[in-house]
């Protein structure tokens, strides 16, 4: 299976279990989380399913394309469940069989594996997932976020998708991966890595970079200080804040003293973003409901673990 | 009567390892103490575990409750009884509230006096519901290194919790206990391994735990832990021994395989013959680290195999197998990569770079503690009465955190020092040097090697100590109990190790006094610092008790002399150790506790000997003089058990002494004369050890 094809299975999937499917956030983003459809959503009582690719820039894991395992952009396909059904591990299971992955022939393992964003000022609990021992995708249970205690609590899975489509095809290598239309991902992005490891390690002006992270926070500050605070606005400001930082990271512009005061900068941006986001969602009496009793939202599921073509995978 | 049979299994979603033998021993204590309490004496608890199931079986319970009474205390006797004996109101309604006669009240004592009690009849109740509420009880207690809310965020737990099975019977489970646990009412049957036998399991009517235990099996599922741990064994060492291998022992590893499945399986998988270039250590970690495996080594290397655990008995279409190679070759591939851009530039190289990477907020960088730790190592060596080049000592000190910049140790932190250790090898470094970096960070306490010379040795106390003086002079969160957040407790256990078997003959409190002040500019918080010396002394203390073996009070008596140079100071102890159940350290513990109570109530004495006239005093002033030469002359070579004979001489002068002289007596001069005589005693004493600390027979 291509790559192309993973994402649109795993799209089409999660649309038939009741998922908007959204399209990735058009700023610079660190993860999936931080799309404010991960972000923002899970705040709040209002039911919400979603799923999208999020291409995931992590400026200091560029390897000039050298390390055929790291990527400084990588491809994310995140899933956001709220409030996590009961059966959610099941559905995740059913939609590794839509990959062609049939569990009863393959070792499923739920590890532990805790995550935490301090930029966000956010954590939860859940596992890594081990197809085979590969480490396929990040399973976890939000309970805060910009330092809000969440209730409902939403799961959040994210499938690495460079990572299960080499392991799909067998490829050590990520660059010889079968991205689709007859293409490698090498062919498709190897400059990119290339070029966007110059720039992070070598080229990107610090002062400049310093600048804009300081222009950035003024802007955040001056959405949210508005009669209505202007809570996308702000979050994209934050957003382009954390991107600053991680360049100023890779690029060894970050004195070890600094750092958890920058990330506490974006944190407290974030932070009132969330605030303002569910005082606006109350004020406009939480259109998507409060999910008593909610069922438009939680779309049919079928494809157990068995219905799958067995190794469909070769 | 027959013995009833109890079955409680919460089905979760995958718990984390690291708390399921916690979690065991927390269900066995509790329910024993609750079913303890509610009077259903003689029942055995047992508590079980896969990484989805939490068990408890209770058997040899009592088919009924038996009847009790409870003892429940009123009002004080005062204000229960008037002065002709008769109720007053206060214990009517006492009496009336609990439900017994008022002339049924007894008199008990109270913490506050004597008050009123009433002994109420609790007549037994059915098991299954005293079970429902015990078993609530109990999980509502239970405590996890971390807990969760899921779905609309009702309940609080490890892991999402999906089946509670809770059945009661005598020898056939025919009651199903009417319990709700987070939300769940229990249900008479439970489900099979996620994968292999998903279905539902009815119980109810089923024979007993054994037969629940059986069928569980049948659907894949092994809830023994050590059951578990003996299959994987067991698989383990036949995989082996197919390839002329052996398993490479891995205690740690093992106990937490245990706990991540439901049933263990066990395959081999093979690796590419070229990734045996890389140095073991980064073989070994990378398949241990990321993907848990087991090495398998050939005449003691390691051999291109791994064995990997699944959850699963099985591998059907050994997809598994080539799944687990795959992605041992993929990250032996990264390592391979990490390893050849480490390779790129020499390792002191990087030396710059440490600038730039915080130790801790309060105390700076690596480059930082790298300048101090060579200070310290530098001190250490100069009287640890060893032979260390101060040359190669000072290279090691800058080479040893040089690897904390390396993509390998980026990638596996626990193989710092190793990495660094194994590039300063290849870049030519001295063999001295090498291992010193390579073993910077062992022991850890207790467990593991000293480093191989004493370079490493001077570098590993010199690390540790400056680690330690910082962060009490910083005023860190200090180890109290369980919670020792720095490791600081191993840290200090292991400078005191290493100084005692490398060996170093440097004086510990004198070095922490310089980490110290190096930490403060001298400037430091004076309670502190004695805080840090009180820590690194109660280490001192225990290893002298556990590696030393040696008694508490053997170990104090050495300490109170004095402690810090850890060679002597053991070698204190084991000659005090064979000598002082001698007869006539019984009688010298008692005269020297007399002297020091004397000599602590007295300030400097003068000592003038001329005044020193009656025969018990010449005697003990001859017998001190004759001491402090032998005394002087024993420790030079350190023969202490020599020493402590000589001190043993004393005892029949002490005795003459406090038996005829009148130390506090009415001439001043004399009685200072006198006291300053005895605190010549206490000094010659102390050379070796306090023996007021020890017990007299």
């Amino acid at each position: 299976m291509d790559l192309q094809e993973l994402i649109l299975s795993l799209s089409r999937f999660w649309s038939e279990h009741g998922c908007v499917v959204q399209q990735p956030y058009d700023i610079e983003v660190g993860a999936g989380t931080m799309h404010p459809e991960t972000f923002l959503r899970v705040l709040g009582p209002e039911p919400y399913r979603v799923a999208y690719v999020q291409p995931s820039r992590r400026p200091a894991d560029a390897r000039f394309g050298e390390n055929p395992f790291r990527f400084g952009k990588h491809l994310q396909m995140q899933v956001i469940l709220k409030p996590s059904p009961a059966d959610v591990q099941e559905l995740y299971l059913a939609s590794l069989a839509a990959l062609g992955i049939d569990p009863s022939v393959h070792d499923v393992r739920f590890e532990e594996d805790n995550w935490e964003s301090p930029t966000l000022g956010a954590w939860g609990v859940g596992w890594q997932v081990l197809l085979d021992g590969m480490e396929i995708t990040q399973f976890t249970y939000f309970q805060q976020a910009g330092g809000i205690d969440l209730k409902p609590i939403s799961a959040e899975l994210t499938y690495g998708l460079e990572r299960i489509a080499m392991f799909l095809q067998r490829k050590d290598n990520g660059f010889e991966m079968r991205w689709g239309g007859g293409l490698d991902y090498g062919k498709i992005r190897h400059q990119d890595e290339v070029e966007l490891s110059r720039y992070a390690f070598d080229v990107a002006d610090v002062t400049m970079l310093r600048r804009h992270f300081e222009d950035w926070e003024r802007e955040a500050g001056r959405c949210l200080e508005q009669d209505e605070p202007l809570v996308i606005p702000g979050l994209e400001a934050a957003l382009k804040m954390s991107h600053l930082f991680n360049l100023m990271d890779a690029r060894g512009a970050v004195a070890v003293t600094e750092r958890v005061a920058l990330i506490g900068r974006v944190r407290k941006i974030a932070v009132r973003c969330a605030k303002a986001y569910l005082e606006q969602r109350e004020r406009l009496g939480f259109p998507l409901g409060l999910g008593n009793g909610n069922s438009k939202l939680n779309g049919k599921h079928n494809g157990g673990s068995k219905t799958a073509g067995k190794g469909a995978e070769r | 009567m027959s013995k009833a049979e109890f079955l409680l299994e919460l089905l979760c979603e995958e718990i984390p390892a690291n708390a399921l033998p916690g979690v065991r021993e927390q269900l066995r204590t509790g329910f024993e103490a609750e079913l303890l309490e509610a009077g259903l004496v003689g029942a055995a608890v047992a508590a079980y575990s896969t990484v989805r199931r939490l068990i408890v079986q209770v058997a040899e319970l009592p088919a009924t409750q038996p009847d009790r009474e409870e003892e429940v205390t009123g009002p004080p006797v005062k204000a229960a009884y008037t002065a002709d004996g008769s109720p007053t109101p206060a214990a009517v309604g006492f009496a009336k509230g609990q439900g017994v006669a008022v002339d049924s009240l007894r008199v008990v004592k109270g913490p506050k006096g004597d008050v009123v009690a009433a002994t109420k009849q609790l007549p037994g109740r059915p098991v299954p519901e005293v079970l429902a509420e015990v078993s609530s009880r109990v999980v509502r207690a239970l405590h996890f290194p971390k807990t969760m809310r899921w779905g609309k965020g009702e309940h609080s737990f490890v892991r999402p919790v999906h089946n509670v099975l809770a059945l009661f019977g005598v020898r056939t489970f025919t009651t199903r206990v009417p319990v709700e646990l987070l939300g769940i009412s229990a249900s008479s049957g439970t489900f099979g391994h996620r994968i292999v036998a998903p279905e539902r399991i009815e119980l109810l009517g089923s024979e007993g735990f054994g037969a629940y235990r059986a069928q569980l099996l049948k659907a894949g599922v092994e809830i023994g832990a050590a059951e578990r741990r003996a299959i994987l064994e067991r698989k383990a060492r036949a995989l082996a021994v197919e390839v002329g291998c052996e398993v490479r022992p891995d205690p740690a590893l093992l106990a937490e395989l245990v706990e991540l499945v439901e049933h263990p399986g066990v395959l081999r998988g093979a690796i590419a013959e070229r990734f045996l270039q890389l140095p073991e250590e980064v073989l070994i970690t990378t398949l241990r680290h990321h993907q848990k495996c087991l090495v398998l080594t050939r005449e003691g290397h390691v051999a291109p195999y791994f064995l990997a655990v699944c959850d699963r008995p099985d591998d059907p279409d050994a997809l598994i197998q080539r799944g687990n190679e795959w992605v041992a070759g993929a990250r032996l591939t990264d390592a391979a990569f990490f390893f050849a851009q480490d390779r790129k530039a020499p390792l002191a190289s990087r030396s710059a770079s440490l600038a730039k990477m915080l130790f801790h907020q309060k105390l700076g960088t690596f480059a930082l503690k790298a300048e101090k730790v060579g200070r310290l190592a530098e001190t250490i060596a100069a009287t640890a009465g060893a032979k260390i080049d101060p040359k190669l000592l000072a290279r090691a000190c800058e080479l040893a955190k040089a690897d904390l910049v390396t993509a390998m140790v980026g990638e596996f932190p626990e193989l710092q020092g190793v990495v660094g250790g194994i590039y300063a090898r290849l870049d030519g470094e001295d063999e001295a040097v090498w291992q010193a970096v390579y073993d910077q960070y062992t022991p850890a306490g207790l467990d593991g090697a000293l480093p191989r010379g004493l370079v490493g040795a001077a570098v590993g106390v010199a690390d540790r100590l400056d680690t330690l003086a910082g962060l009490f002079a910083a005023g860190e969160i200090l180890p109290s109990g369980s919670k020792d957040p720095f490791a600081l407790r191993r840290a200090a256990l292991a400078v005191a190790r290493i100084c005692a078997e490398a060996p170093l003959a440097c004086d510990l409190t004198a070095v922490a006094r310089d980490a110290f002040a190096m930490r403060t500019d001298g400037a430091g918080d004076e309670t502190r610092l004695a805080a840090l010396l009180d820590f690194l002394q109660e280490r001192v203390r225990y290893y002298l008790t556990t590696v030393a073996a040696v008694k508490p009070e053997t170990a104090d008596a050495v300490i109170s002399a004095h402690w810090g140079v850890m060679p002597q100071d053991v070698a204190r102890a084991r000659a005090l150790e064979a000598v002082h159940s001698e007869e006539v350290f019984s009688s010298l513990a008692v005269a020297f506790k007399r002297v020091r109570n004397m000599v602590g109530k007295s300030g400097e004495g003068r000592f003038d000997v001329a005044l020193l006239k009656e025969k018990a005093e010449r005697e003990l002033l001859a017998a001190v003089e004759k001491a402090e030469k032998e005394v002087q002359r024993a420790v030079g070579h350190a023969d202490y058990v020599g020493g402590l004979r000589s001190l043993a001489k004393l005892a029949a002068p002490l005795d003459r002494f406090f038996t005829d002289v009148l130390v506090i007596c009415e001439d001043e001069d004399l009685r200072a004369a006198r006291l300053a005589l005895l605190a010549r005693v206490e000094k010659v004493f102390l050379r070796l050890a306090d023996v007021s600390r020890l017990s007299a027979q």
